[in-house]
């Protein structure tokens, strides 16, 4: 699917770089051919004609799965919404490879640059930073902050590999930091790994019993294969473990660290925080900005406390300290606490029903649900509305849009008062 | 769970069983029924000694008014301390289910260095030097020494357990070693003694192969075992080489030298004994002549080497003339030692039949046949006479002894070979004469026509026929079992070509070729880039591993590869290999990833398990034939087993696939096997790969080069790194409950499995 054509499209990037060393001795078009296997995105049919390996199918049942996982450990439990995050990314050798395609830090990095963006879409009242490992050596790239501009232009500049990689110096260093942070936060570390070994100074599992005793939610996803002490890492601190298997597989994993995990227990206590609801300043006056330490021209955000200027929002304010906040922030990250039901599969006979046959439409995009062949596709429903979806509709619902259109209209055409559930 | 098989109800202490667990079951009771030997295989990781176990105790409980013993042989004490703890919790269950009623005494057996609590015995480093410190407290000499005078040192473990005498027992329940240790601290009973006084009663008994096989051990241990008893040969896939080992004696130059020495002392003793008490000499001379079965009046902590492979009427009859007398038997020792050292100082490998060499034998030193065959007997009758208690320092002429026996003893199935150097290092000379046996089915023969069934089983048996023939039995069952498993989770490849695309083998004529060399190095290099935590590479011989690994070190192969991983060799050195072993395992461990270089045959690492991420993949690099011709030629003539057959056998089947298989112990693991050597993908080598290694192996893995290697290993690794769903889904089902089993009848469940 996708995956064929995100292929294609990088196929041409590829072929810029041409001292690799890897295949140094193949030519180039030999190389798209080794490298690619395009071959092995087709299979054969009964009749022994080609077409493209149906994964659609597959790709739903694992969503549905993990989704039915999420919502039954998650109907009522408290969730960490104010998280401290940090971004480990590797930068050892290993992570040059080309076996994704252009390779791997690239794809790393346009994912961590969309998975800061939909980190801070989601969670609006946390905070990350980014740590690389090169040469065997941590180096903070970013310090903790707010604004996901600054870290993704940071890491664009930063992405060469060399040497090797280690974990305890990367864990030593974040631990450090985090270990700072006032309690109401939740301590998260994010691995993308790209290594095969960890050559480290001391004794490593001093290292993870320490971030266990600090709280730190480690988890890992790796780029090549299980490695047993990420396992031991992840399943000691309650963090996730899991291996990428191509681009679009690592696209989705590293989006599942978005929504903000349940919260430990003992950190489950009410605390109560002091946030500031900025105005924006008036179109065209100047001031200087705390951030940048510059003139600038409209378009920013007064403290309420110590009438600070800030240029965009969720932040802290440089000057006092207090945490900045526009109320859609909060709304946002409200919806993790409530999420909908997850939607129940309709069986295909239940579709086949020649009575039915006629009417069943996707009740969000209006599609028919019977495929073309007139064979029953694949379809859910609402347990609360009982309103047909097609599964591309069934992902968005669930992961983009948090209502569920039939439910909420069905609340409408009773003229219910419109409240939020 | 408890469920039925026919009309045995087996009680089964999990909540669920694998389908092929339920059938060894099937399979397994039906030998029981029949009274009969059979030969069962299933692959490791399936749960085959809890199957054994809960079935063969249930049956008993079924048949209460016949109840078997079970005997259970494991081949290391390790292996031996898991099989109690699964009876122990087999023993809970049972218990909790059927009552007191279902409480069944079951031991685990072993030497007195596992099992002595006397601290000042146990203290000494190896198993020789406890046995003998243990024998210097508790010989009846000693003991009667120790009456008169109280000086003398006895142990207290031990003359509290004589003054319980029938008092002594063990209230049912399963020990295991450890257990048993601190029962007979807290009663002040010697656990040693103890244990082998209860191996008579016990129900389960469980001990080391050698116990049953190595006939100097058998007899005084196992001799008193009923009949009506189930024999269980745990991880037999190795039980002929056991066998002809338990009869195969190496004689160097340092043991002469030993024997020399032992000769000289054993002489002064006899002096000795002549100046203070002549009386008992003469004795000792009676008895001789009334014949050897008197020995068994002996008390038993005396009773200590004996020897069952022996034919009954050498116990009845005489000692021949020439030995009765002390003095002569030593004259006649002492020619043999001079015999032998002048054969060793040969400059050519000899080979020679044991008729052929007792016929030299008897014209160069005098000493005939019949002497010979009694030379064991009649040291250990010396030895008793002399009182001789550090028998640790006496190996060296036991060791000569023994094989004087074995030679007079028995015309076929030996050779005796002597070779002047270690194949490795001509220039030096380290000659060594070994007697070896070529016949596993003499060392086991008793056994089988003893017992009323023995089970053989283990992960890799196939061909199955093969083995009746090499151990000359007749089984009643003989069945193969596959694995069932809920993903693909074994790999095997076919390496048949290097990066360069030219073939690369262990072939005579190809192997010190640079190019194969480097292929394998290139092989090597680039795989521990791509695979997580542990490798275990596997060469063919000692040698070949040293030659590639330095060839590797001068084009640095070898220092790319510390890059990714360290590097650990397997050594003909215990402790050295050990320590490699532990370090490899820590290195695994912290993640730093590691490579082990190990030899297909070796003995170190023999029995040493690389499940999990200790070995995520396995090379072997060529095909590990051994060649020995005379053994070959052996088997051809007496069981008609043709030598290409025994030869693919032997290297394919069980070194291969046992290399290979140590990765895999469970269904939850994982792991890839490359099996680097063109003549791998040749169909009739292929095709001798055991059953559930072939099964996986697709053609497209058959024939590779290293590249495409690479990139299945890549593929292979990221699939297996997704979560597990351990059940299975629907239509592969690999986890039976208790309803599941009740629900489906015979039928069905066939059809699942075949």
């Amino acid at each position: 699917m996708n995956n064929g054509a995100g292929r294609r499209i990088n196929g041409g990037v590829e072929e810029e770089d041409d001292e690799d060393d890897v295949n140094g001795d193949l030519d180039a078009w030999e190389r798209t051919y080794t490298d690619e296997r395009s071959w092995e995105s087709l299979q054969e049919d009964e009749s022994g004609m080609l077409r493209p390996i149906d994964n659609q199918a597959l790709y739903h049942s694992q969503y549905r799965r993990r989704l039915r996982s999420l919502s039954s450990t998650a109907a009522r439990i408290q969730k960490g919404l104010i998280r401290y995050l940090y971004i480990v990314i590797d930068l050892s050798k290993a992570a040059s490879e080309m076996d994704f395609r252009p390779s791997r830090i690239a794809v790393i990095a346009k994912h961590v640059e969309a998975f800061i963006r939909e980190f801070f879409y989601q969670n609006p009242l946390s905070q990350v930073g980014i740590v690389t490992i090169k040469d065997g050596v941590a180096n903070c790239l970013t310090d903790i902050g707010g604004s996901p501009e600054s870290h993704i232009n940071a890491l664009m500049k930063k992405l060469e590999c060399s040497g090797d990689s280690s974990l305890q110096n990367a864990l030593d260093l974040v631990d450090g930091y985090l270990n700072q942070i006032p309690s109401y936060g939740h301590r998260e570390v994010l691995i993308l790994y790209s290594a095969l070994s960890t050559c480290d100074p001391g004794d490593i599992m001093e290292t993870i019993q320490k971030c266990r005793k600090s709280k730190i939610r480690c988890s890992i996803i790796g780029l090549a294969a299980e490695m047993f002490i990420c396992k031991h890492l992840c399943q000691e601190t309650g963090g996730t473990y899991s291996v990428a298997l191509d681009e679009s597989h690592f696209k989705e994993l590293i989006l599942e660290h978005a929504p903000p995990p349940p919260a430990i227990a003992e950190f489950a206590v009410a605390n109560l925080i002091k946030m500031g609801f900025p105005q924006r300043a008036a179109e065209g006056s100047i001031s200087i900005c705390s951030c940048h330490k510059e003139a600038k021209v409209g378009a920013g955000y007064t403290c309420p406390r110590c009438k600070a200027r800030a240029c965009e929002l969720p932040t802290e304010c440089s000057v006092c300290g207090l945490t900045l906040v526009s109320s859609p922030h909060l709304a946002r990250s409200y919806h993790h606490l409530f999420p909908i039901a997850p939607f129940d599969e309709v069986p295909s006979s239940h579709l086949n029903d020649p009575i039915r046959k006629q009417k069943i439409n996707c009740f969000g995009c209006q599609q028919n649900l019977l495929d073309s062949g007139n064979k029953a596709g694949l379809a859910v429903v609402c347990p609360k509305c009982k309103r047909y979806f097609c599964l591309d509709c069934d992902i968005y619902i669930h992961e983009s849009l948090h209502n569920c259109p039939g439910c909420d209209s069905f609340r409408h055409s009773k003229a219910a008062p419109a409240s939020e559930d | 769970m408890k469920f039925l098989i026919e009309d045995v109800t087996v009680y089964f202490p999990y909540d669920h069983i694998y389908p092929e667990q339920y059938s060894y079951m099937i399979e397994l009771k039906r030998a029981l029924d029949a009274k009969g030997h059979c030969l069962l295989e299933m692959p490791t990781g399936t749960g085959k000694t809890i199957a054994l176990l809960s079935l063969i105790t249930s049956y008993s409980f079924s048949r209460p008014h016949t109840p078997i013993k079970l005997i259970y042989c494991t081949r290391t004490v390790h292996e031996m301390e898991k099989t109690l703890a699964e009876l122990t919790l087999l023993h809970n269950y049972q218990v909790k289910h059927l009552g007191p009623q279902a409480r069944i005494l079951a031991i685990g057996l072993s030497s007195r260095k596992n099992l002595c609590v006397n601290p000042t015995v146990v203290a000494s480093e190896n198993r020789d030097s406890v046995d003998a410190g243990c024998r210097k407290l508790t010989a009846s000499w000693v003991r009667a020494m120790a009456a008169e005078n109280p000086d003398v040192p006895t142990c207290e473990f031990f003359e509290n357990y004589e003054k319980a005498a029938s008092a002594a027992v063990l209230p049912p329940g399963v020990y295991t070693l450890q257990e048993l240790r601190a029962f007979g601290k807290q009663k002040g009973w010697c656990p040693y003694f103890l244990a082998r006084h209860m191996v008579q009663v016990a129900n389960v008994v469980v001990y080391s192969y050698q116990y049953l096989l190595d006939p100097k051990v058998a007899g005084i241990i196992s001799k008193e075992m009923q009949k009506e008893s189930v024999v269980v040969f745990d991880e037999a896939h190795n039980i002929d080489n056991v066998c002809i080992e338990a009869l195969s004696v190496s004689i160097r130059r340092q043991t002469l030298e030993g024997a020399t020495r032992n000769l000289s002392r054993i002489s002064q003793e006899i002096d000795g004994f002549k100046a203070t008490d002549a009386s008992r000499l003469r004795t000792e001379y009676n008895r001789l002549v009334e014949g050897l079965a008197l020995r068994g009046n002996l008390p038993i902590a005396d009773n200590w080497l004996s020897n069952p492979a022996l034919p009954d009427d050498i116990l009845k009859e005489a000692v021949p003339g020439n030995i009765r007398k002390a003095e002569h038997f030593l004259h006649v020792l002492r020619r043999l030692v001079q015999y032998l050292s002048g054969r060793l100082d040969t400059e050519n490998v000899e080979k020679e039949s044991p008729v052929g060499f007792v016929a030299s034998i008897s014209s160069h030193a005098g000493i005939d046949q019949k002497t010979l065959k009694f030379c064991y007997d009649r040291l250990h009758s010396l030895m008793l006479t002399l009182e001789i208690t550090d028998t640790d320092e006496f190996l060296h002429i036991q060791t000569i002894c023994d094989f004087a026996t074995l030679v007079g003893t028995y015309g076929r199935g030996f050779s005796i070979i002597i070779e002047p150097f270690d194949e490795r290092m001509p220039s030096i000379p380290d000659p060594i004469l070994q007697l070896s046996c070529h016949d596993a089915s003499l060392a086991i023969k008793p056994v089988f026509e003893r017992f009323q069934s023995v089970v053989i089983t283990s992960g890799t048996l196939s061909p199955i026929d093969l083995f009746p023939r090499l151990l000359d039995f007749h089984p009643v069952v003989s069945r193969s079992f596959k694995m069932s498993l809920t993903r693909d989770c074994i790999c095997p490849m076919v390496l048949t070509r290097g990066s360069d695309q030219l073939p690369v083998s262990t072939k005579f004529d190809m192997r010190s070729d640079p190019g194969v060399v480097r292929n394998y190095g290139k092989l090597l290099l680039e795989m521990v880039s791509v695979v997580p935590d542990g490798i275990v590479c596997f060469f063919v011989s000692y040698s070949y591993m040293d030659g590639i690994i330095n060839t590797w070190n001068d084009t640095g192969i070898l220092k790319d590869i510390m890059q990714h991983k360290l590097v650990f060799i397997e050594t003909q050195d215990v402790v050295e290999t050990t320590l490699a072993l532990d370090n490899y395992r820590r290195a695994c461990d912290c993640g730093r990833g590691a490579v082990f270089f190990s030899v297909a045959r070796g003995k170190v690492a023999e029995g040493i398990d690389f499940d999990r991420h200790y070995g995520r993949l396995v090379i072997m690099f060529g095909v590990p034939f051994q060649y020995t011709l005379s053994k070959l030629e052996y088997l051809r003539d007496t069981f008609q087993i043709k030598e290409g057959d025994f030869l693919t056998f032997d290297a394919l089947q069980r070194q291969a696939a046992q290399c290979v298989g140590r990765v895999i112990r469970s269904k939850a693991d994982y792991g890839m096997m490359i099996f680097a050597d063109k003549r791998y993908s040749q169909h009739d080598k292929r095709s001798k790969l055991p059953s559930w290694i072939l099964s996986h192996l697709q053609d497209a893995n058959l024939n590779l080069s290293t590249d495409m290697a690479l990139h299945i290993a890549r593929e292979f690794l990221r699939k297996m790194a997704q979560p597990y769903d351990k059940t299975g889904s629907s239509d592969r089902k690999t986890l039976l409950s208790q309803e599941d089993l009740e629900k489906m009848g015979d039928g069905s469940m066939h059809e699942m499995l075949y």
